[in-house]
């Protein structure tokens, strides 16, 4: 009687859980049309001057951001979604801002400088809850091919968009959100410091130092 | 008669808003805000910094003291260094404050504070144009970013205040 008695209690409790459990997936934003968003830069970001203009590519863009759904944006009110993965975005951003430079190689083989990107940030940041946070954060390893020499590049880019309560006007503002942080951090990039130094310390304009052969 | 009046002022109103908004000229060609740091014993996350950082880029925009606002570490040219500050800062002090002591006595008791300096570096020559000295306080339930939203107004209101008017 006791034994029955228990079953029957884990029975429910296991309905209990698994009705729970349907309710949450139910509830789980899925990617629609009415709710994916573009995010793409109306002008690319025109980079700095070189002193010895290198060519570079960008040969791998990985995520590191450790987000398990990297094209959900916002998961409230139906969910908003990016129409490709934050990587090609990124990869997308920095190719057509170095080609607007004439910065951008023919192909890898061609390159001076070969760039791998490792994303670690983007999309909306926590923010004050009146507004959208929208942060962009990556960090470049510049690698000279011939020599194997490389050197570290870092670029956040950051934007606040006001809050809405339309449905529409959040879509509106979260995208025009997402396109400035892009272009910021672009612009952190490619305007950097950061890259100036890497490509001095990198690129000498052709003259590859004798003896200096790239490390297996 | 009264619609013809409420009209009228509407208009004059107008062109006083159309006025004072031209009125604000940009005093710097570039601004640098870097990301502030923290006094030892201040308990702030760092995602509270990059919030703060963003809102103060942000409020800088808004202001319209200056015509672009880079990011950090953002290379400027060598041209355009004398017009250009890089705002630098620190958090001394954070109070958590008490949502106990705020719903039980009132009158300012348990509000959460902060209080931060912020330098403006001119970036030719690393002269300090000016220090402002903020102190934030909010209701204890509210978000810390908040705080950080209300610092950043009022750095760029004294921004303003300060080298708006010697313009």
């Amino acid at each position: 009687m006791r034994i029955t008695g228990k079953l029957a209690g884990n029975v429910v409790l296991a309905t209990a859980l698994f009705a729970f459990h349907a309710r949450a997936v139910a509830d789980e934003p899925k990617p629609k049309p009415e709710n994916t968003v573009s995010v793409h830069l109306a002008e690319p970001v025109a980079p700095q001057k070189f002193e010895h203009a290198p060519k570079f590519w960008i040969t791998e863009t990985v995520d590191r951001s450790g987000n398990p759904q990297p094209m959900l944006v916002l998961k409230s009110r139906g969910g908003i979604f990016l129409d490709r993965q934050p990587t090609v975005i990124v990869r997308e951003t920095l190719e057509e801002s170095l080609k607007s430079g004439n910065l951008l190689a023919a192909d890898s083989n061609s390159a001076d400088l070969v760039i791998r990107v490792y994303l670690f940030h983007f999309g909306l940041a926590e923010g004050s809850g009146l507004d959208f946070f929208g942060k962009v954060e990556f960090s470049a390893i510049v690698k000279n091919p011939k020599t194997g020499e490389t050197a570290e590049v870092k670029a956040s880019g950051t934007s606040i968009a006001k809050g809405a309560a339309r449905k529409k006007n959040i879509q509106k503002n979260v995208q025009e959100d997402l396109e400035e942080s892009l272009k910021d951090a672009a612009r952190n990039f490619l305007r950097g410091q950061q890259l100036k130094e890497a490509v001095a310390l990198l690129w000498k304009g052709g003259d590859t130092p004798p003896g200096a052969e790239a490390k297996p | 008669m009264r619609i013809r009046i409420t009209m009228a002022m509407l208009v004059v109103l107008g062109f006083a808003g159309v006025s004072a908004a031209k009125d604000t000229k940009a005093v710097f060609k570039t601004a640098e805000a870097k990301h502030f740091t923290g006094a030892e014993g201040v308990e702030l996350t760092p995602a509270f910094y990059d919030y703060f950082y963003a809102e103060l880029r942000s409020e800088l925009t808004k202001s319209k003291l200056v015509s672009e606002v880079i990011g950090e570490g953002e290379a400027v040219d060598d041209a355009d260094a004398e017009k250009s500050v890089v705002i630098t800062g620190t958090v001394t002090e954070y109070k958590k404050g008490s949502a106990v002591k705020s719903a039980l006595i009132g009158f300012g008791a348990g509000l959460r504070s902060l209080k931060m300096d912020a330098d403006v570096v001119r970036r030719s020559d690393k002269q300090n144009l000016s220090v402002f000295h903020v102190h934030v306080k909010v209701d204890p339930r509210w978000n810390e970013k908040t705080m950080a939203k209300f610092a950043a107004q009022q750095i760029s209101k004294d921004m303003k205040k300060e080298f708006g008017e010697k313009k």
